[in-house]
């Protein structure tokens, strides 16, 4: 299939999941308990003109279609409304959050790619005594979630030795990477142990494959042998599971950044939500399954230059 | 009559609002007396209310300070909560200033007088300048009220001005509010955010944007500096201030919202200090030597608040029952750290400081028993042939005082014959109870800590009149309301509070909420300063101007 064709039919699907996510978002958050004009004015009592001009002004008292279809409207033309809680334009309040996140995902991404296929790599090329403590040491990972990690982090290397801050995001690039640095291994420690895993496990299934004994039997140096055939095929498996990595990290931040008060926008998606500030919480959640699609896209079109018994729209490279 | 229920916004975890949130006062009275109050023993255990904290010995260039949560906005007509007011206090003045020993004081007023019940003229101090180098008038006045008056702005403070009629400058430094019937709750209103002074010039410049970027244009001691969104809020020194100039130059705010993280930046020296203190982390603070931890009497009581009458709990026997059978003092242990003392009052008694003594005494007279008493409680229960009858407690993880709270009540109607269910509400949806009636649907009591924002018993016991919004059980008396609408037409101190020691004797016997515990607030300094003040004086007094070196 052409690469621009299938672009195209891949961004088409994109666009028509995002539409079904925006209504279901959309829908739950209006199903949900709770009015933001009660949060507005958090328990006072609150005058009937003073609510009438707060739905007045969000429109809340129009049916569920019209206030659907309008935010729709509204959010194709680029704009995401006024934050509710923040009366601020939601747009200026992701522009404030979403480099702290980025950053931190983009670091915790980079830890999982390294970290985690080299010890995969090492566990099924080494063996013996080196992968015995290679499982050991992701099942730790993998059965520690995140914002356990985080606490245990938070305690040794920030309180005890000192060696980091506690909390918070910093200013300036050398500042934010320092401040980031905790939340982003505790982002990453559960993938790491899982991508380590799943590496481990596709290298040794490919090495007892034919083309291996083949490979080998050529003459090939074992490392030539690892490095071409094997580690390589594995990338193809690890790949697919991109996807999954990365979604794994964008709902984790929610969590991370609480725990290590990094004022990104997981942490501002937890606040909106207990505010039932709509806008918010339907901006963010866009931009997620945005970004969630977005990096399945550019697994689906990377997959075949890694795996070349992969082409563009087969049945393996829509995963 | 705008109690605040501590504050929501916060965040899905504990901390802040529903949970024990602090808010401390202290008697005038207690206050002259020392710089520390007597240690409370007792089953809980035993602490010392502070009175205020060492003042400062000298300047400091610059402080860090920790909230639990980002402001939402710092528009003086929507600040309503912890993290706002800890902040706002210290840049916006108001006409009145409750002090540090939550008594009333002139602030940007220099004299409030009162020539007739439905009037009140507020004679403007001269010379005070806003933060853009403008001088304060009359005018100014009139349009920060008028903010607050507008319904279109659906602003937090409109309750407080419900029975203004019209505010008005009668002098370039003179206003008069004319009110439709006497209220007085109003002249002590002035006194929180509801009476900030914020410059008509700059508001109006600011537009749709006060409070969310740019300046404040206020008259307080602090300016609003730098404010870097989900991080940190810089306050720098105002050196046109008309009082005394702030002891340090800078103070950052930073929001640090995991209890744990903000525990931890203390103890780290990453921030110097904070307000409400998680109640889990008292030891660990007081342990590390790495400064103060120091409580002040607060004006928070914890509460189960009953919040149907459809049920079992419909018969005040069963109400009557379930609060003999709390094991308060058992929840003070667990629940707040041993820092705070079993009550059966729903109000403070640091509420009760305008009251001449003897009134003080008969409002605290033969109120709800706080000891355990099993077989007077069993026998109500059995009497109201309310045995094994069902009771829904809403819970919640947003902190361990709601859960414990909830499970003690749980344990108390086991041993006598109730059926007490807990329903586990995620802490998202919890702050709803306090908003939705739709959310508490199906639920016949929950756990709330309350605070006052004035320092008069009404603040809480308007909550029972008719229609009241956090009137959760739909309690209407006729006599009740009548007293309720006498205390709030009464100026005298002594009278008023003569009418509220009947309404708390009403509401304590119709148990309308079950009175638990008294809850004092908590402040952290570390070893580089000192002077902040102890109690919930903090909202609406500048109290980071206090703040300087220790040594």
């Amino acid at each position: 299939m052409n690469f621009l064709r299938f672009a195209a039919r891949r961004l088409a699907e994109m666009a028509a999941t995002l539409l079904g996510a925006s209504f279901v978002i959309f829908g739950a958050m209006y199903l949900a308990p709770g009015n933001p004009a009660s949060f507005l004015l958090s328990g006072r009592s609150a005058s009937p003109d003073a609510l009438k001009a707060i739905n007045d002004q969000y429109h809340l008292d129009d049916p569920f279609a019209v206030q659907y279809l309008r935010w729709l409207g509204r959010v194709l033309q680029g704009d995401f409304g006024r934050s509710i809680t923040y009366r601020t334009d939601v747009s200026r309040l992701l522009a404030d959050r979403l480099p702290s996140t980025l950053l931190l995902v983009a670091m915790a991404l980079v830890l999982v790619v390294v970290v985690g296929l080299l010890l995969g790599r090492l566990g099924a090329v080494r063996g013996g005594a080196a992968d015995a403590t290679i499982l050991v040491t992701t099942t730790f990972a993998v059965g520690t979630p995140s914002f356990v990690a985080a606490v245990l982090l938070q305690g040794l290397f920030a309180v005890k030795l000192g060696w980091f801050p506690t909390s918070g995001t910093g200013d300036g690039l050398g500042d934010m990477l320092w401040h980031l640095t905790l939340p982003a291994v505790a982002l990453a420690l559960y993938l790491i142990g899982m991508l380590a895993r799943v590496t481990r496990a596709a290298m040794l299934e490919i090495l007892t494959q034919e083309h291996v004994t083949v490979a080998r039997s050529r003459g090939m140096t074992e490392r030539q042998v690892i490095s071409r055939h094997v580690f390589r095929n594995a990338l193809g498996t690890v790949l697919t599971t991109g996807g999954l990595i990365v979604s794994t990290l964008l709902i984790c931040t929610v969590l991370v950044e609480s725990a290590f008060s990094v004022g990104g926008i997981g942490q501002l998606l937890e606040l909106s939500t207990t505010t039932k500030d709509f806008p918010t919480v339907q901006a963010i959640s866009l931009i997620m399954v945005g970004l969630f699609m977005t990096v399945n896209l550019v697994v689906d079109l990377l997959h075949p230059l890694v795996d070349p018994r992969v082409t563009l729209g087969s049945r393996r490279s829509a995963v | 009559m705008t109690p605040t229920p501590l504050p929501t916004t916060g965040r899905g975890k504990p901390r802040g609002r529903l949970t024990l949130a602090a808010a401390a006062g202290l008697s005038a009275l207690v206050l002259v007396a020392a710089c520390s109050g007597p240690p409370r023993a007792g089953a809980e255990g035993a602490f010392t209310l502070s009175a205020g904290t060492p003042a400062a010995k000298g300047e400091l260039d610059s402080f860090r300070w920790a909230t639990y949560a980002e402001p939402s906005t710092l528009d003086y007509i929507s600040a309503f909560d912890y993290p706002q007011n800890t902040i706002l206090s210290n840049v916006c003045e108001s006409l009145m200033r409750w002090t540090p020993q939550l008594t009333l004081a002139p602030g940007l007023a220099e004299k409030a007088s009162n020539p007739e019940p439905t009037t009140w003229v507020y004679d403007l101090r001269p010379g005070v300048h806003f933060h853009d180098g403008s001088v304060m008038t009359a005018d100014d006045v009139v349009y920060s009220f008028g903010r607050q008056m507008n319904p279109d702005n659906g602003a937090a403070w409109a309750q407080v001005f419900q029975n203004v009629r019209s505010v008005s400058s009668t002098g370039l430094l003179q206003v008069t509010v004319r009110l439709a019937k006497p209220d007085s709750q109003f002249p002590q209103y002035m006194a929180t955010a509801a009476g900030v002074v914020a410059s008509a010039k700059g508001v109006r410049a600011a537009g749709k944007d006060y409070g969310t970027s740019g300046g404040l244009d206020c008259t307080g001691p602090y300016t609003l500096g730098t404010w870097s969104k989900g991080q940190s809020i810089d306050l720098e020194r105002f050196d046109g201030y008309w009082g005394t100039k702030a002891r340090t130059r800078k103070v950052t705010f930073t929001f640090l919202t995991d209890p744990s993280a903000r525990v931890n930046a203390m103890l780290t020296g990453e921030v110097d200090g904070g307000y409400l203190i998680p109640t889990e982390s008292y030891d660990r603070l007081r342990n590390s030597g790495a400064g103060t931890l120091y409580f002040g009497e607060g004006l928070s009581t914890v509460n189960v608040n009953v919040t149907s009458m459809k049920g079992a709990l419909g018969d005040v026997r069963v109400r009557r029952a379930l609060s003999l059978a709390l094991d308060r003092s058992g929840f003070v242990r667990t629940g707040l750290g041993g820092v705070g003392s079993v009550t059966g009052s729903l109000t403070t008694r640091a509420a009760w400081a305008a009251a001449p003594e003897a009134v003080r005494a008969s409002a605290f007279d033969g109120l709800t028993p706080t000891a355990q008493d099993l077989r007077q409680a069993t026998a109500l229960v059995k009497e109201a042939g309310a045995t094994g009858k069902t009771v829904t407690v809403a819970t919640s993880s947003i902190g361990q005082d709601v859960s414990l709270l909830a499970t003690a009540v749980q344990a108390a109607g086991a041993r006598i014959g109730l059926d007490v269910r807990l329903r586990t509400i995620a802490p998202n949806a919890f702050s709803a109870l306090f908003t939705d009636p739709k959310a508490r649907e199906g639920i016949d009591m929950f756990p709330e800590t309350y605070y006052d924002s004035i320092t008069d018993p009404l603040d809480l016991l308007s909550n029972f009149r008719t229609g009241a919004y956090q009137n959760y059980a739909g309690y209407s008396d006729k006599a009740y309301d009548d007293l309720v609408d006498q205390a709030a037409a009464v100026y005298d101190p002594a009278r008023r509070t003569a009418v509220e020691a009947q309404l708390q004797k009403t509401a304590s016997d119709r148990l309308l909420w079950i009175p638990v515990a008294e809850w004092p607030t908590s402040v952290f300094l570390n070893k580089r300063l000192t002077g902040a003040p102890t109690t919930i004086a903090y909202m609406y007094y500048p109290w980071a101007a206090d703040v300087g070196a220790a040594r």
